[in-house]
């Protein structure tokens, strides 16, 4: 069969229902496409974009807050680390105040002790004077009265006198002792 | 298919090519009345029932994230707008028109599929009267843009009389314009999609019909290697006739926007 026996125009000239359901057929597809199916996506693309740019704005704040931990973090470490030899500082000092203050005091004790043996010396020599002090009165007033009731004619006399006057002298100190 | 074998009985003496009476198909239902189907109107029909369906549920079931066919889905649709509407027009122009487009760019891609699925074997597209309404759907779209956006006066003053060409020109020139916006521009637009699955369907008929006729009617052995050329002929026919279809498809949804775009003013 050639084009002209079939009357190629034909196919160039739509039958009527063709036309009409061509027509149904388009209008029920845009419809769908218009109403529902455009619609539907547009709202899926629109939720997704809104959804990104939250996560991204959720990332930045989360990595806003990340930076202020840290930073937090970082500045107590340094406090802590201030407050470290702050207090290393103080322990140092208070040692060292403790250390002087001890030594002080010993240094009081000792020159205390001292000065209380000073003392006892001191007052113990008063007492020796005091005593030796009578007691050479109560020598000189012997010894005044043996010179007068003995004639010192001699030397040898005056020596042997002296002497055991001094032997007396170192017992009683012996006594006393 | 089921045409071609019934009548390859019937002749039986060589091979069973493809006839333009297989776009003028007699009417199977409701014959005579203004719903009258033939089997091209049936194959739209069907077609239109899967898009529905599949997009139908595909669009229930969408969600956030999407899974590999909502992906795929979803990129047709983001290559209508933006390759093909924003590219043209911009998005603050387009907007308007995406829905039209995408309407356009998937029927007429999916009807257009139907000259390689087995069963159908010829586009939905492929009587005159669905290419001419889409044709019709895009002519009104320009006609109202420019009634709306710049006034038809204005519109057919900058499209009629093209500026800088001299009057003695202009007397040719005016005719050929006003018959561009009033009947080429729509006629192009059919002709070129019908006539494209029109041949498309000879081509890959006559491969299929000889590869049958060669490889199984015929007994001669000498004629198997021809038989068996037509059959891988066949083969690369229909990888580049669903090439086609996204082809037209593409074509006719970009030069409807341009069409469209050419009835709104220039940017100032």
């Amino acid at each position: 069969m050639t084009l002209a026996q079939t009357g190629g125009i034909k196919l160039f000239l739509p039958q009527t229902y063709d036309i009409i359901w061509s027509f149904i057929i388009l209008v029920v597809i845009a419809l769908f496409f218009y109403k529902f199916m455009l619609p539907r996506f547009q709202k899926i693309f629109d939720e997704r974009a809104s959804k990104i740019e939250g996560g991204i704005s959720k990332a930045k704040v989360a990595q806003e807050e990340a930076d202020a931990a840290k930073k937090k973090f970082e500045d107590q470490l340094k406090s802590a680390r201030v407050d470290a030899s702050k207090i290393r500082d103080d322990a140092r000092a208070e040692a060292s105040h403790i250390i002087a203050d001890a030594r002080s005091r010993a240094e009081t004790e000792a020159a205390q002790i001292t000065a209380n043996a000073q003392r006892s010396i001191e007052s113990q020599q008063q007492q020796a004077l005091v005593s030796l002090k009578s007691e050479v009165g109560a020598l000189a007033t012997s010894l005044a009265g043996k010179i007068l009731g003995t004639r010192l004619q001699d030397d040898s006399v005056q020596s042997s006198m002296l002497d055991s006057m001094i032997d007396e002298l170192g017992q009683d100190k012996d006594k006393a002792a | 298919m089921a045409g071609l074998v019934s009548a390859q009985m019937v002749l039986a003496s060589g091979p069973n090519f493809p006839t333009i009476n297989d776009f003028l198909p007699p009417e199977i239902l409701f014959q005579g009345t203004p719903f009258a189907l033939n089997r091209i109107v049936l194959i739209r029909l069907i077609m239109t029932v899967v898009i529905l369906l599949v997009l139908g549920i595909t669009t229930m079931r969408a969600k956030l994230i999407p899974g590999r066919w909502q992906g795929a889905v979803e990129w047709m649709l983001g290559f209508v707008r933006n390759n093909i509407v924003y590219e043209v027009m911009g998005e603050r122009r387009g907007k308007r028109y995406v829905p039209m487009i995408t309407t356009m760019f998937m029927t007429i891609f999916l009807f257009n599929l139907c000259e390689v699925i087995p069963g159908a074997n010829i586009a939905a597209t492929a009587t005159i009267a669905m290419p001419l309404v889409f044709a019709f759907w895009t002519f009104f779209q320009y006609w109202i843009a420019a009634a709306r956006e710049q006034g038809l006066g204005k519109y057919l003053r900058h499209e009629l009389i093209p500026k800088g060409v001299p009057l003695p020109v202009l007397i040719i020139v005016l005719p050929m314009q006003l018959l561009d916006v009033l009947v080429v521009r729509p006629v192009s637009l059919m002709v070129r999609l019908f006539a494209n699955m029109l041949a498309g369907y000879f081509i890959l008929e006559l491969c299929l019909a000889a590869a049958q006729y060669f490889l199984v009617n015929v007994t001669d052995k000498l004629m198997m290697p021809l038989g068996g050329f037509m059959l891988i002929a066949a083969l690369v026919m229909t990888l580049f006739e669903s090439f086609v279809a996204a082809l037209q498809a593409f074509i006719f949804a970009t030069l409807s926007t341009v069409y469209i775009n050419l009835s709104y003013p220039e940017e100032a």
